[in-house]
C-alpha cells in the first residue's frame, strides 16, 4: 500500500466524511418524506405561524401597554422602593440585565455542546477514520444561525422597554448587535469545548469577555457597536470552525445527549425534565458532603428519612450562585431609576421567586422518579413528603428571608417584611415540592370545548402544578410591598396561606395507585 | 521499549468510576493473530476493563497502548486500527441496515463496498432484511448488525463485549468462527464473553476479572465461567 501524502490525505478525509454526511442526511430525508404527507406538513407549518403569530401579538400588545405607562408615569413614584438610599442608573441596570441575558445563553450553550452529535452519529459517525469537521459543522452553524437570529427578535422588546426615545431603526440595530454578541457568546462556548485552558479558567475568561458584549448593545445607535459584534464574532468563530474536529468524542456525545434529553422535554413541556436535563452531575467534593452527619444514629424512620433527605440535598442541590444572581436581580430592579411601575417589579419578583424555587426542587424531581423509595419505609406518604419539603422550605425561607430584609432596609413594606418573607419561603417551599413531584402531562387527552375555542385543560392544569402554590404563597407579601406596609393582618393572612399551601402539598396524593399507604 | 509485535498492551491498568477501582490491576498483553478471553462474575470488572481500553472512559492509572501508542479514542490512528463492538442501541431511525453498512464500508474507504456489505448481510442471516429499519429488527437481528459493523471494516484490534448476548446457538457457532479467522487473518482481539464455548473455540488465554486479575488458559477461563 502506497503512503499517501498527509494534506492529500486529510483533504480526502475531509471530502468523504463531508460525502458520508451527505449520504446519512439525503437518506434520511426521503424516509422522513414517505412518513410525512402534504397534509400533515401543512398542518405542522400552519399551527406553527399561527402560535407564533399570536405569541407575537401578545408580545406587542403587552410591550407596547408597557412602554405606554413608563412614559406617563413619574419614574421613582410607581416604584416598589421610594425613597431609596441607593439607586442604580438605568443604563446600568440595562447593561447588567444584557450580561445576565448573555451569561445564560453561555451557561445553556456549554450544557448543550454547543457543538454535539446526537446518539447514532455518535456510535456511526465518530469511529470512522476521517475528519470529523464536516460531521460536526453542519448541526453548530444551525444552532449559530437560530441562537443569532433568536436573540436578535428576543432583543427588540427589551429594546423598546429600555430606550423610550430611540426610534424603529435604532431599536433594530440594538437587536441586531444583541444577536451578533450571542453568536460570539455561543462561539466562546465551543471554544470552551476544545478544553485548551482548565475548566474553571476557562469560565471565569469567558465571563470576563461577556462584559465589553454586554455593554454594545445599549450603544448601538451609534452603529460602531454592531460592527464590534461582528468583529468579536468573527475573531472567535475564524479560529473555532477550523478546529472544530478536535472536540472530543466523550464531550460530542455528551453535549448531544443533553440537547436530546432537553429537546425531548420542551417538545412535552415538561419542566421537571428540561431540569434534570439541565442539571449535569455533581462535583466530586460535594458527593462526600455530610458523611458523619448520615453516618449519625438516629431514632425511627421519620428521622432516618429527614437526615437522608438534608443529605441528599446537601450533595445534590447545585451551587447558591444562582439563587444569590436572582436575588441582586431583584434588589437592582426595584432600586433602579428606570421608572419600572410597581406592578412590573413585582412580576419580575415573582419570576425570580418562581424560579429559584423550581431551582430548589432537585432531590424532590430525582426520588420522584423512583416512588418505591418511599415505601421502602413504614411511614405514611405524608412523612415522607413532608420529610421532602424540610430544605427546599428552609431554604427558599432563607432567600425569601434575605430579599425582603434587603427591601425592609431600602425602605419597602416596613419592619414586619422579613416574617412575611420567611412564611413565604415556607408555603414556596411547598410549591416547589409539588412542582417537582408533577406526573408529566397526558397529551393523549382531549381539549375541552369553550366559548373561546377548545381549550387543553387538563395540560395546563398539570404544567400550572407547584407554580399556582408559590404564586399564592407569594401574594401576600406582594401585596405588603405593594401597600407599602406589612401589616399585622398581612402577616397573619402570610401565615395561614403558607400553613395552607403545606397541608395541602402534605395531604395531596396521600392515597398511591395501588391504595397502599 | 514497545514490542512491535504487541497490537494491545496494558501494564498496571487501574479502571473504575470515580476514582474507585472496580478490579484489580490489568497486566496483559495481546499480539497478532491472539484472542485474548476476559472473564469474570457480573459486576466484576469486565466491561470497565474493555470501555477504558476502547477509550470509552479514563484510566484511573496505569497504561494502554494499541500498537505502541497510547489509547486516544479521537486520533484517526485509533480509530483507524480499533474496532469495538459493544451493546450500544444507538442507530439512525430512517437508514435501512445496509445503509448503516455502507456507511462503515464506505467511511473505512473499502474497495467494493456494496459487495462488502451484501457479504456480511449474507454471513449474519440479514440479507432478507436488508431494506428494514432498525426499529423494524428484532434485538437479535440489531446485534448481528452491529457485529458485522465491526467485522466489515480493517483493524488491527477487535474489541468484543459479550458478541454471544441475544444471538442464537447458531451464529454463536458461526460468530466464534468468525472470530478465528479474524484473527488467523493477523488481527488480535479482546473479547469479553459468558460463553464458556465460543471462549475454548476463540481464545489463546483469558484474564479472569476480580480482585486480583489473573491470566489463565482459555480452558481455565472457560472452567471459571461454568463454575467449576
Amino acid at each position: 500500500m502506497q503512503a499517501s501524502d498527509p494534506v492529500t490525505g486529510a483533504q480526502a478525509g475531509t471530502a468523504l466524511a463531508g460525502e458520508l454526511v451527505t449520504f446519512t442526511r439525503r437518506h434520511s430525508r426521503a424516509y422522513n418524506r414517505t412518513q410525512t404527507s402534504v397534509g400533515d406538513a401543512f398542518a405542522d407549518i400552519y399551527t406553527s405561524l399561527v402560535a407564533l403569530g399570536c405569541a407575537a401579538a401578545i408580545a406587542v400588545s403587552f410591550v407596547g401597554g408597557l412602554r405606554d405607562e413608563m412614559t406617563r408615569d413619574n419614574a421613582m413614584a410607581a416604584s416598589l422602593v421610594a425613597g431609596s438610599p441607593l439607586v442604580l442608573p438605568a443604563p446600568l441596570l440595562w447593561a447588567l440585565l444584557t450580561y445576565g441575558g448573555l451569561a445564560a445563553i453561555l451557561a445553556v450553550a456549554r450544557r448543550l455542546g454547543p457543538i454535539a452529535v446526537t446518539g447514532a452519529q455518535g456510535a456511526w459517525w465518530l469511529p470512522l477514520p476521517l475528519d470529523r469537521r464536516p460531521m460536526v459543522l453542519p448541526t453548530f452553524r444551525r444552532r449559530l444561525l437560530s441562537v443569532g437570529l433568536g436573540a436578535t427578535l428576543g432583543y427588540v422588546p427589551f429594546s423598546i422597554v429600555t430606550d423610550l426615545a430611540a426610534d424603529a431603526a435604532d431599536h433594530a440595530l440594538a437587536a441586531a448587535t444583541f444577536g451578533a454578541a450571542s453568536v460570539a457568546v455561543l462561539g466562546i462556548a465551543a471554544l470552551l469545548q476544545l478544553g485548551l485552558v482548565a475548566p474553571r479558567r476557562g469560565r471565569a475568561a469567558a465571563l470576563l469577555a461577556l462584559a465589553p458584549l454586554a455593554l454594545l448593545p445599549g450603544m448601538a445607535p451609534a452603529g460602531w457597536p454592531l460592527a464590534a459584534a461582528v468583529l468579536a464574532g468573527v475573531v472567535v468563530l475564524v479560529p473555532l470552525l477550523r478546529r472544530a474536529g478536535q472536540v472530543t468524542g466523550t464531550e460530542l456525545v455528551r453535549g448531544g445527549n443533553v440537547s436530546g434529553h432537553a429537546a425531548s422535554a420542551v417538545f412535552f413541556l415538561d419542566t421537571n425534565e428540561l431540569l434534570r436535563s439541565m442539571a449535569g452531575t455533581p462535583r466530586p467534593a460535594a458527593g462526600s458532603r455530610a458523611r458523619r452527619f448520615y453516618a449519625r444514629r438516629t431514632r425511627g424512620p421519620f428521622a432516618g428519612l429527614v437526615r437522608a433527605d438534608v443529605t441528599a440535598f446537601l450533595r445534590l442541590q447545585p451551587l447558591l450562585a444562582v439563587p444569590l444572581l436572582w436575588l441582586a436581580a431583584c434588589l437592582a430592579v426595584v432600586v433602579s431609576d428606570a421608572g419600572l411601575p410597581a406592578w412590573l417589579q413585582l412580576v419580575f419578583l415573582l419570576v425570580a421567586g418562581c424560579g429559584v424555587a423550581s431551582g430548589m426542587g432537585t432531590v424532590a424531581r430525582r426520588t420522584a422518579l423512583l416512588p418505591e423509595l418511599d415505601a421502602l419505609l413504614p411511614l405514611p406518604r405524608a412523612a415522607a413528603r413532608a420529610s421532602r419539603l424540610l430544605m427546599p422550605a428552609l431554604a427558599l425561607a432563607a432567600w425569601m428571608t434575605l430579599l425582603s430584609g434587603a427591601l425592609a432596609l431600602l425602605g419597602a413594606g416596613g419592619p414586619l417584611l422579613p416574617a412575611m418573607g420567611a412564611l413565604a419561603g415556607i408555603g414556596m417551599g411547598a410549591g416547589c415540592l409539588r412542582g417537582a413531584t408533577r406526573p408529566p402531562a397526558d397529551w393523549t387527552l382531549p381539549p375541552v370545548d369553550t366559548p373561546m375555542g377548545p381549550v387543553p385543560r387538563a395540560q395546563l392544569s398539570s404544567l400550572l402544578r407547584g407554580l399556582d402554590v408559590t404564586v399564592l404563597s407569594l401574594l401576600p407579601v406582594g401585596i405588603a410591598l405593594f401597600v407599602g406596609q406589612a401589616l399585622p393582618v398581612l402577616v397573619m393572612v402570610q401565615a395561614a396561606v403558607s400553613l395552607a399551601a403545606v397541608l395541602v402539598v402534605l395531604l395531596s396524593g396521600t392515597k398511591s395507585a395501588s391504595g397502599r399507604q | 521499549m514497545t514490542d512491535l509485535g504487541a497490537v494491545l498492551e496494558a501494564g498496571q491498568l487501574v479502571v473504575g468510576y470515580g476514582g474507585a477501582p472496580v478490579c484489580g490491576e490489568v497486566t496483559a498483553e495481546v499480539r497478532a493473530g491472539q484472542v485474548l478471553g476476559v472473564v469474570g462474575v457480573n459486576g466484576a470488572g469486565k466491561s470497565t476493563v474493555v470501555q477504558t481500553i476502547a477509550g470509552r472512559q479514563p484510566a484511573i492509572s496505569g497504561d494502554a497502548r494499541i500498537l505502541g501508542l497510547p489509547v486516544d479514542p479521537d486520533s484517526v490512528h485509533f480509530r483507524r486500527e480499533v474496532a469495538a463492538v459493544f451493546d450500544d442501541d444507538l442507530f439512525f431511525p430512517s437508514l435501512s441496515i445496509t445503509e448503516h453498512l455502507l456507511l462503515v464500508a464506505r467511511g473505512h474507504s473499502l474497495a467494493a463496498p456494496g459487495e462488502r456489505v451484501a457479504a456480511e448481510l449474507e454471513f449474519f442471516g440479514l440479507s432478507t432484511r436488508a431494506d428494514a429499519i432498525p426499529d423494524a429488527l428484532s434485538s437479535g437481528q440489531r446485534r448481528r448488525l452491529l457485529l458485522a459493523a465491526g467485522f466489515i471494516r480493517p483493524s488491527a484490534l477487535l474489541i468484543l463485549d459479550e458478541p454471544e448476548q441475544r444471538l442464537d446457538p447458531g451464529m454463536r457457532d458461526a460468530l466464534a468462527g468468525r472470530i478465528a479467522a479474524y484473527a488467523e487473518g493477523g488481527g488480535a482481539v479482546l473479547l469479553v464473553t459468558h460463553d464458556p464455548r465460543l471462549l475454548v473455540r476463540t481464545a489463546t488465554s483469558a484474564l479472569v476479572v476480580k480482585d486480583d486479575v489473573e491470566l489463565v488458559s482459555a480452558d481455565e477461563g472457560a472452567a471459571f465461567i461454568a463454575g467449576l
